[in-house]
């Protein structure tokens, strides 16, 4: 059921562990659902004095598919500026993967939404302006979240 | 530094000798390995003169390893088959020299620490531990059901001409023999073509030849989906289904099960072993309630039928159901026991096949093939079910030990005979199946993640699971084919695949 690429991911996945004084952290998921992932990002400058991703980290507890998505969106933000990895979707992610089966589309939501919820922590300790989308990004996956929480 | 194709194909036809005792011919090795076989035997004459391989003359005879594969080190067979070189050769002598001669002895080093026994885990090995999922059908079982796929028993049963005839009496002396092993009448006994259909003909069956007397209907919350997903249908046609708990372990709640009996109480169906956790339910109690208040009583006894004692003469069982591929047999073929008196209304109707209870032209080879497998199991049920109980409590005992933040589901010792069900934490069980699958090891799952639904399993949630410790549990059930170094190879690979996830995991401890 899944595709060879997602199998590469899930049995030798990239960028994997935990990661000294990250810049900032994006969680979720939670214990019940049995997805959790958590995404730590260095954020630095380039050289035309743009934050970007210099690196970046994955935790995850759950099926081949979370940990496959996990691992794809760490190499697709890579050394990707903030503007840029927001622009990350979840469609970038199954593509990424040459497709997931349908049940396991909200794996690639899951980690898509990782990756914003930790700009947007980034943005936030910062006192940098957050978008009106990205705000109700964040205001969606919160309220997910507090709504599978209880 | 590359190995050239001498060296690596030594290495691959060598773990074909790794199993003690083993000795194979060049043919056989060349066939399963895709190398010609005149090729391996330059490389077997090469490692039979360093030493390594030692030649069995004779009808078994065939190659096979001189000493103990732990005694025997990856740089030993590389050194008999070629001299590895490094780039820069030996007249030269360049600064970088001492270089090339570290990475040298650091490459044999290397090498000599690797023995050929550790080549094992990473060979391609299959290790079937999902018997409770299907069972392969034994060589002797296939042996007696081939005649019967002949012209001479071709015939219908309901057939009067000789050829009918011939194969009407077939089935009725199958139905004998289980008549036997289960102590009733044979006229009591009726085949179907599968656990579900006998499952779906009872409750569907029972309920509606019954509505006159009531229409509730009592299972346990640990039942399979057919029987489950049968009373939610019932529901939808105005019948009304209560689900009796069960302890920790798995156990039912007979106080409860006494209370929720009502005067328009018309089945009880309870799952003999249960399919997940392998819990055994006191049958004699059960039935002893429902007797006692005139209720039917129905077991699925799909997964343990052959690993327990079934005596229906001895306990208060109305109805029973018993499956086929659980026991070796062939798929496709099931059965149902009906206690005389029982009022059922078949699921298929035509031609009155079955005492006009399960109309369908009989599958012949599939029943000779199911009873061939009962009468076998049934031959040696103290020995196999000795030998699956002392693997099972092996493998549990070993896993509780080697894995930490590991428990077992189930009762320990009111289980079935081939059944382990364990949760680890923090780990999720489609990850450890699909890891499990790489090594060549087939197991079951509950977690969610794994089912078409997505929803967890609902016997694990009922014996007082938290969502977080179904997600991580696994399922291994042992068969007749198991061996204690398939159970060993499990043991060695089972610790590394949870760690593996846990150091992925977030939450480390």
């Amino acid at each position: 059921m899944y595709t060879q690429k997602v199998l590469e991911h899930f049995r030798n996945p990239h960028n994997f562990g935990s990661m000294e004084n990250p810049t900032a952290v994006g969680q979720v998921g939670n214990l019940a659902c049995g997805d959790v992932m958590k995404l730590y990002l260095k954020i630095d400058k380039n050289k035309k004095g743009e934050d970007y991703i210099q690196d970046i980290k994955f935790e995850t507890l759950g099926c081949a598919a979370a940990i496959a998505t996990s691992s794809i969106v760490t190499d697709l933000a890579k050394n990707k500026t903030l503007t840029e990895a927001l622009k990350i979707k979840n469609e970038d992610i199954i593509k990424a993967l040459d497709d997931l089966p349908a049940v396991k589309i909200h794996c690639s939501l899951l980690a898509a939404d990782a990756l914003d919820e930790a700009i947007y922590e980034f943005y936030q300790k910062t006192n940098q302006p957050i978008s009106p989308e990205l705000e109700k990004l964040h205001h969606r996956i919160t309220v997910c979240q507090t709504r599978l929480n209880h | 530094m590359n190995l050239s194709t001498k060296s690596r194909y030594g290495l691959r036809a060598l773990t074909n000798l790794l199993d003690q005792d083993c000795c194979c011919s060049i043919k056989q090795i060349s066939k399963k390995e895709h190398i010609s076989s005149d090729y391996l035997e330059k490389i077997f004459a090469k490692l039979k003169k360093a030493g390594l391989l030692k030649v069995e003359r004779g009808a078994c005879g065939g190659y096979s390893l001189s000493r103990d594969p732990k005694k025997i080190t990856l740089g030993e067979v590389i050194n008999a088959l070629e001299k590895p070189e490094f780039i820069c050769p030996d007249f030269c002598d360049c600064q970088s020299k001492s270089v090339w001669q570290k990475i040298q002895s650091g490459f044999s080093h290397v090498l000599n620490s690797i023995t050929l026994d550790q080549l094992a885990v990473s060979k391609n090995k299959s290790v079937y531990l999902d018997y409770a999922a299907s069972t392969p059908v034994d060589p002797e079982v296939l042996n007696t059901m081939l005649p019967y796929f002949d012209f001479s028993f071709c015939g219908n049963t309901m057939s009067l001409h000789q050829m009918g005839s011939v194969a009407s009496q077939v089935v009725e002396s199958c139905r004998q023999s289980f008549a036997n092993i289960l102590k009733v009448q044979s006229s009591e006994i009726i085949f179907t073509g599968s656990a579900t259909e006998s499952n779906n003909t009872v409750l569907k069956g029972i309920a509606f030849a019954n509505k006159n007397k009531g229409k509730h209907i009592i299972i346990s919350s640990i039942e399979h989906d057919c029987v489950l997903n049968s009373a939610k249908w019932l529901e939808t046609q105005g019948f009304e289904i209560s689900q009796i708990s069960v302890d920790k372990f798995g156990l039912l709640n007979l106080d409860e099960l006494k209370k929720t009996i009502r005067p328009d109480t018309i089945l009880v169906s309870i799952i003999h072993g249960n399919n997940e956790i392998g819990t055994i339910q006191d049958l004699a109690s059960i039935g002893q309630i429902c007797h006692d208040r005139g209720v039917y009583f129905h077991t699925d006894a799909s997964q343990s039928f052959t690993k327990t004692d079934i005596d229906l003469s001895k306990l208060n069982v109305d109805l029973l159901t018993a499956s086929s591929h659980k026991i070796y047999g062939p798929k496709g073929a099931a059965l149902l026991y009906i206690k005389t008196g029982t009022k059922i209304t078949p699921l298929l109707h035509g031609g009155g096949h079955e005492f006009g209870l399960r109309s369908s032209t009989v599958n012949l080879p599939a029943v000779v093939g199911f009873t061939k497998a009962a009468e076998i199991a049934i031959k040696n049920f103290d020995q196999e079910n000795k030998k699956l109980c002392e693997l099972r409590d092996y493998l549990i005992k070993n896993i509780l030990k080697s894995i930490s933040d590991s428990h077992l589901n189930g009762h320990p010792t009111k289980r079935l005979s081939n059944n382990i069900n364990i949760s680890f934490t923090r780990v999720e069980g489609e990850s450890l199946l699909l890891e499990l699958d790489f090594y060549g090891i087939a197991v079951s799952t509950g977690s969610a993640c794994s089912s078409a639904s997505l929803e967890l399993s609902h016997v694990l949630l009922a014996i007082g699971l938290k969502p977080e410790q179904s997600h991580g549990s696994l399922r291994f059930s042992l068969g007749r084919f198991t061996t204690k170094s398939e159970v060993d190879y499990l043991l060695k690979v089972l610790p590394q695949v949870v760690n593996k996830f846990r150091q992925i995991s977030p939450f480390k401890s």
